[in-house]
């Protein structure tokens, strides 16, 4: 382990006070031993860095995915006091709601093994890549009802089905949003890329259910063993990025006019009651919904192919879950006995409630929270169960993902993107690109294993595991 | 002049050195082209761009974040700049073409451009910077 890291339990690590000068609180980080190996020096530094900013509550945490990344680094969770907090786009990122959601379908792996006209379909039906436009015509009036309801302006506008909404995190949509935050070059790069699922980590995966750890939470999410589900991994497209971008500009004057020290200009904020805190809120807000809003136009093109091709019903298809992954968000956890409303920051983390929680469906208050975590390409995604374990430790946060261990460079010039597809068509598994290099970018070697990942939260008890998913075909941009 | 992509786990880092600060920008502007189109262009269209910043960085920032948003909404492959820079202003003339997704389609969309790490330091031999793209 990095010196001055203290080991405080059998996968939990700290970054004491003092790390970094102007740390409040100290870091928190989850690994295994194996996985320390992949720990970044620049990434623990972020974690500090993020311990040093205005009102953190209780520690600056980093979930198993964790890696350096900008501002806050990936796989960050932080929660600040919402009197003397601030709220800052380096701990949300560029991609806002960059998110994953876990349809099922009544299929079984022998209606769709080796159906590779099934991957050119979803291919020609969900634009991906760069420079892809939305098949569908968006007025600026639609774009306003995307960015105000989400999920919600989708499944009215004819993408979806009315129960789809209580499978999301927030229903789809969160109620903050301010259109008045988003300039018009957000709105112009947004109307082009409703419904696109955009590049880079982005991809629509079709997987079967392959093993069942624990079939009364399976049973009651919706999934069983053999079963063909799709995932949809994609954000808020160049509409989230450009809010990014604009309000960084304005909270850098922020971070001067409150004096507020930061170590990384990336981490440029201003408290969360400040006007320039309240307008990126709502702009993020509206970003968050942008992308709800296209998972669930996506999510409707691909039960319309599934529908067409397998002559099933489009309402056999349900939405297992649907989570963020880059977010900030008001929310009530008890710190020092007391419930306390708190700004919390999920940068590559997801939100992971246990029993009992207010925002679930009714049907799931008693269970938990389905945590949907993506793999690799060629290697298991995972549906978790959230806890009250990570509602006491983590603010009800797990990891999003395998996280990365090979850097892009490395990966095009070990890789080679024909190879890659080859060896995973050997494994059985169809990949469509618009090029080999996203083949080889996101190939399974350049992130860390995703059972290793997801063994340690399990272990840690911040989420438990229901279901393991092995892909059969995807998507790329 | 030259600028080379350097190992970065999730995202993009480029290291760009030029005799001269126009200099530095453009050829940071031709990798971000190169990282999210995959290919130099050439072409005759032309932007022009103006921008004022607070600092030198934000000045590089401001100005790639422009290009990023002109290039998506006009869907335009930018293969060159010559730019003007008095202070923290400048005026930057763009060239290039129409996306063309047949040649186009060989890099990876940039989400935003970041501050992590970003530093404009100039030795003898001139000017240099790393700068890291969000993928």
């Amino acid at each position: 382990m990095l010196e001055g890291i203290n080991r405080i339990g059998v996968n939990e690590w700290e970054v004491p006070v003092g790390y970094t000068p102007g740390m409040r609180v100290p870091g928190r980080f989850f690994l295994s031993e194996s996985l320390c190996r992949t720990l970044e020096p620049g990434a623990v530094q972020q974690l500090a860095n993020v311990a040093t900013l205005p009102g953190i509550l209780k520690n600056a945490l980093a979930m198993p995915d964790i890696h350096w990344g900008y501002g806050f680094p990936i796989g960050g969770v932080a929660a600040f006091s919402v009197d003397e907090g601030v709220i800052s786009p380096g701990g949300v990122g560029f991609d806002i709601n960059c998110g994953v959601r876990l349809i099922s379908t009544p299929l079984l792996h022998k209606d769709v093994a080796g159906r590779r006209d099934l991957i050119d379909e979803l291919f020609s039906s969900v634009p991906t890549g760069v420079g892809a436009k939305s098949a569908q015509k968006v007025s600026l009036q639609s774009l306003d009802g995307m960015m105000v309801k989400g999920a919600q302006w989708a499944v009215n506008a004819g993408y979806g089905l009315e129960r789809d909404l209580v499978r999301c995190e927030e229903g789809g949509f969160m109620k903050d949003a301010d259109v008045r935050a988003i300039s018009g070059k957000a709105k112009q790069r947004g109307i082009p890329q409703g419904g696109t699922l955009g590049s880079g980590n982005h991809f629509l995966e079709v997987q079967v259910v392959q093993e069942i750890f624990d079939p009364n939470t399976a049973k009651a999410f919706g999934l069983t063993l053999g079963q063909i589900c799709c995932m949809i991994h994609c954000g808020s497209r160049g509409l989230g990025h450009q809010v990014c971008t604009d309000h960084l500009k304005t909270l850098e004057g922020a971070t001067k006019k409150y004096r507020i020290t930061i170590p990384d200009r990336q981490l440029a904020c201003a408290p969360i009651t400040s006007p320039e805190g309240i307008a990126y809120f709502g702009a993020m807000a509206a970003s968050a919904n942008f992308a709800w809003a296209n998972r669930q136009i996506i999510t409707h093109a691909t039960r319309q192919v599934l529908a067409k091709m397998f002559r099933i019903d489009y309402e056999e298809m349900p939405l297992i879950y649907d989570v963020a992954h880059n977010v900030a968000k008001m929310e009530e956890h008890a710190i020092g006995g007391m419930r306390v409303k708190v700004c919390i920051h999920r940068k590559g983390a997801t939100r992971a409630f246990g029993p009992g929680s207010r925002d679930l469906p009714s049907d799931l208050t008693s269970i938990g929270q389905p945590v949907i975590i993506p793999g690799s390409m060629g290697t298991s995604s995972y549906v978790l169960l959230g806890t009250q374990h990570a509602m006491d430790i983590t603010f009800g946060s797990t990891c999003h993902g395998a996280g990365r261990i090979m850097s892009r460079t490395q990966a095009k010039k070990k890789l080679s993107g024909r190879e890659i597809t080859q060896n995973l068509l050997r494994k059985g598994i169809i990949v469509r690109a618009h090029r080999e290099n996203a083949i080889a970018d996101e190939a399974p070697e350049v992130y860390k294993p995703s059972d290793e990942v997801v063994n340690v939260v399990h272990d840690l008890g911040i989420s438990k595991i229901v279901a393991r998913l092995s892909p059969l075909g995807v998507i790329k941009g | 002049m030259s600028f080379e992509e350097i190992s970065h786990t999730a995202d993009v880092k480029i290291h760009a050195r030029a005799p001269t600060l126009e200099e530095l920008f453009a050829e940071t502007l031709k990798a971000l082209m190169q990282v999210m189109y995959g290919t130099t262009s050439q072409g005759e269209i032309k932007r022009e761009i103006r921008i004022e910043s607070g600092d030198i960085e934000s000045l590089l920032i401001d100005f790639l974040s422009e290009v990023l948003f002109i290039s998506e909404v006009e869907s335009l492959v930018f293969s060159e700049a010559s730019l003007r820079i008095n202070g923290l202003s400048l005026i930057a003339e763009l060239k290039g073409e129409p996306f063309d997704p047949a040649r186009h389609s060989g890099g990876s969309e940039v989400k935003g451009i970041s501050y992590s790490g970003l530093a404009i330091t100039h030795d003898a031999n001139g000017y240099m910077l790393d700068i890291i793209f969000d993928v």
